[in-house]
């Protein structure tokens, strides 16, 4: 995949919450349709349980949550993008929730702006950088800082009290 | 010619594994006695065969320990009894070749660790002096066991699982012809081709079952010396009787089984055991026994660990569990008293290890035991002395489950802890709508609702029913929406995010390809019952 001339590298795109988002695609497993997502009791409210892949119990995350927006709600373009990441320092494949998945794009390295600092709905570390996406920009994520085993579950302390007040809404079987 | 290195690297790593344990399992049986021909023979043999596959990958520092090693087992051979100290010194020697193994996988011109070039001076050294090694290494510091996964396996085995796949192919074909013919053909055809397929897949899990499965004795082997080091160090003496090395289990079970059992074994030395003097006052034999014993029972395996020492304190657990605030009436009967000490928390106290002379690590043999959908009982052994038995499922594999269903969730119930299930009446004691107590013909049954517990939400419907289980020390219900029915379902690991999830303890994948969750019974009742905040605030308080 890699273009040794210009060091370029593809990068798959997706939409979560109306933000386009920008992953090396050489950490994509596979996409695949949406499809049931069996929720864990006693998981931060970003982890929005776990599929059956192949045999395979693979977490589900639900990135908007991760990213401080609303859970993501099932449309008919919504789809798992199951990517590689790591959890304590052994790979962990992981789906991720896009509402849909746009395009794949070859990116040189000029191509890549550093995040700004102001402007962009989600904090900083999460990005490696951003792209310039016709009229647009799409937000160039860091799996492994998103991802991390820590940071998924460290959220739990953060969001215990708002999980426990979401928990308790009729709304929330509606949910992912 | 790297990777031929890296394969012949790993090939010796299993080997030595295998030949060191033996040598070591050897070395204990000689201890005390004169030596048998047979047994110097085969420790010998192990180490040679070690220095000869070291030089072949030109690991200079473990052919050194080896050489130096069989240059001292030489002096052994039909004298007389062999002293307790030549015994550790050779024990001494197996843990340095093993440390020198895994320094030399490393890099292979290391030279030998300080503690390792000690061993071989000493080893070296005239028979006479030697005599003054220091006792026991203690045989906990042993490396962990780090050694590939690896099961050897009878060909006989795999051939007769091959002729199944081959069978399965040709069936498959038929299937595929079946298909493709349709509807001319009718059904008939197509449902028996199926149905030969289906069975002859039955039979290949049952093979894949079967080839998994090893038998229990090396692993308690592996103790005789753990026993030995360890008396020697407290001053005391004893034996390890062993029993049902023969019978079989799946070698995940065994894996999982490695830490309880050093746990225990170590406290029925530690604590259990007394001291000579003691033993002869009370009219025993001053050499204690431990016995490691394994058998089926009923679908299940059953592995105890007994010692003839002086038995639990039944005040001073009870003491203890006062002070701790434990309810008191949950501890009328013998049997629930010494459960308690299987409580987490109670064993990490020093003074109830030092008045009842029991408790450390029992909690964690508990915990681990727990998490294979096994039960730890602690009793009395008749005539004196304790009885640790754990009852574990024979595979980890599959799972005999009950399926229910909360809302839109489904989740899968241990068979094993299933008792009955009932309708959930409409005049039921409410508490607060999260649970309450039931009465099962005349006696309280305390009941939680799944719903609750695992904050689910979603409206109760208006029937309910409940699903008896008994975890140790008790009976309770647990109320769902509905009741789906048993199934065998296959388990699957949750994976590392999940880890330290409490009350669930992995998943299985349903017949619509779905996930469900399993609930770990015992800790869904525990916390339940303790009103503990509620398994739903997982992250932290599990650590």
């Amino acid at each position: 995949m890699l273009n040794q001339t210009d060091g370029a590298a593809q990068y798959l795109t997706f939409f979560v919450a109306g933000e386009e988002y920008a992953i090396a695609i050489l950490r994509v497993e596979e996409i695949i349709q949406y499809r049931p997502i069996t929720r864990v009791p006693g998981t931060p409210a970003c982890i929005s349980g776990v599929i059956n892949l192949r045999g395979h119990v693979v977490p589900v995350v639900d990135l908007a949550v991760k990213l401080g927006q609303p859970p993501s709600l099932v449309a008919r373009r919504t789809c798992i993008v199951v990517v590689q990441a790591r959890a304590e320092d052994r790979p962990l494949l992981l789906g991720i929730i896009a509402d849909s998945v746009h395009q794949v794009v070859d990116l040189r390295p000029e191509d890549i702006e550093p995040p700004p600092p102001f402007g962009v709905r989600i904090r900083l570390e999460y990005l490696t950088g951003m792209v310039r996406m016709d009229a647009k920009f799409a937000l160039l994520l860091d799996i492994d800082r998103v991802l991390g085993t820590e940071e998924l579950l460290g959220t739990a302390t953060l969001t215990a009290a708002e999980a426990a007040t979401a928990h308790a809404a009729p709304s929330d079987v509606s949910r992912l | 010619m790297e990777t031929d290195r890296e394969a012949l690297t790993r090939e010796f790593l299993a080997e030595s594994t295998d030949l060191l344990r033996d040598m070591e399992e050897a070395l204990v049986t000689m201890e005390g006695a004169l030596p048998e021909t047979a047994a110097v023979d085969a420790v010998f043999r192990g180490a040679h065969t070690l220095k000869g596959n070291a030089g072949i990958l030109a690991f200079d520092a473990v052919v050194e320990l080896a050489h130096a090693f069989e240059g001292r087992l030489e002096g052994l051979r039909g004298r007389h009894p062999v002293d307790s100290g030549t015994v550790t010194l050779l024990l001494r020697g197996v843990d340095a070749l093993r440390d020198a193994i895994s320094c030399a996988q490393v890099d292979r011109t290391a030279a030998l660790p300080p503690s390792t070039a000690q061993v071989l001076q000493q080893l070296r050294a005239a028979p006479g002096a030697a005599t003054r090694a220091p006792t026991g290494a203690p045989a906990d510091a042993a490396p962990p066991d780090e050694r590939a996964r690896t099961l050897r396996v009878d060909v006989a085995r795999l051939d007769e699982m091959l002729n199944v796949v081959g069978e399965i192919a040709v069936a498959r074909g038929r299937l595929t012809q079946a298909l493709s013919a349709g509807a001319a053909h009718g059904g008939d055809e197509l449902l028996e081709a199926y149905g030969d397929t289906e069975r002859l897949w039955s039979s290949l899990q049952e093979l894949v079952m079967q080839v998994r499965l090893v038998p229990v004795g090396p692993l308690f082997r592996q103790h005789r010396r753990t026993v030995r080091d360890l008396a020697l160090r407290l001053g005391k003496r004893a034996r390890l009787v062993l029993e049902g090395e023969d019978v079989e289990l799946d070698t995940a079970v065994l894996d999982h089984l490695r830490d309880p059992l050093v746990h225990m074994v170590r406290n029925a030395v530690d604590h259990g055991l007394e001291p000579p003097e003691a033993r002869v006052q009370a009219g025993k034999d001053p050499v204690g026994t431990v016995t490691l014993r394994a058998r089926h029972d009923a679908g299940s395996l059953v592995i105890q660990v007994e010692d003839d020492g002086r038995g639990l304190d039944r005040a001073a657990i009870l003491q203890r569990a006062r002070e701790r605030g434990l309810p008191p009436e949950a501890a009328t009967h013998d049997a629930d008293v010494y459960q308690l000490v299987l409580e987490s928390g109670f064993s990490t106290a020093p003074n109830i290890t030092d008045v009842s002379g029991r408790g450390v690590g029992l909690d964690v043999v508990r915990r681990n035991i727990e998490a294979l959908r096994g039960t730890v009982t602690l009793d009395l052994r008749p005539g004196g002395g304790t009885r640790v038995t754990l009852r574990l499922p024979l595979t980890l594999a599959i799972i005999d489950g009950f399926r229910v269903a909360v809302g839109e969730h489904t989740f899968v119930i241990p068979m094993g802890s299933v008792v009955e299930c009932l309708s959930l009446p409409g005049t039921r004691q409410a508490n607060g709508g999260s649970g309450g107590v039931l009465n099962l013909r005349g006696e309280a049954l305390p009941y939680l609702q799944l719903r609750n517990a695992f904050h689910l939400g979603g409206p109760s419907p208006t029937r309910e029913s409940v699903v008896v289980v008994r975890y140790h020390g008790g009976r309770a219900g647990i109320a769902v929406d509905e009741l789906l029915g048993q199934a065998q379902t296959v388990i699957k690991p949750l994976g590392p995010l999940f880890q330290h999830l409490p009350s669930i303890s992995g998943s299985a994948i349903l017949g619509n390809g779905r996930v469900a969750l399993i609930v770990d019974v015992a800790a869904l009742v525990r916390d339940a019952l303790r009103g503990d905040a509620a398994p739903h605030m997982a992250g932290g308080e599990t650590a």
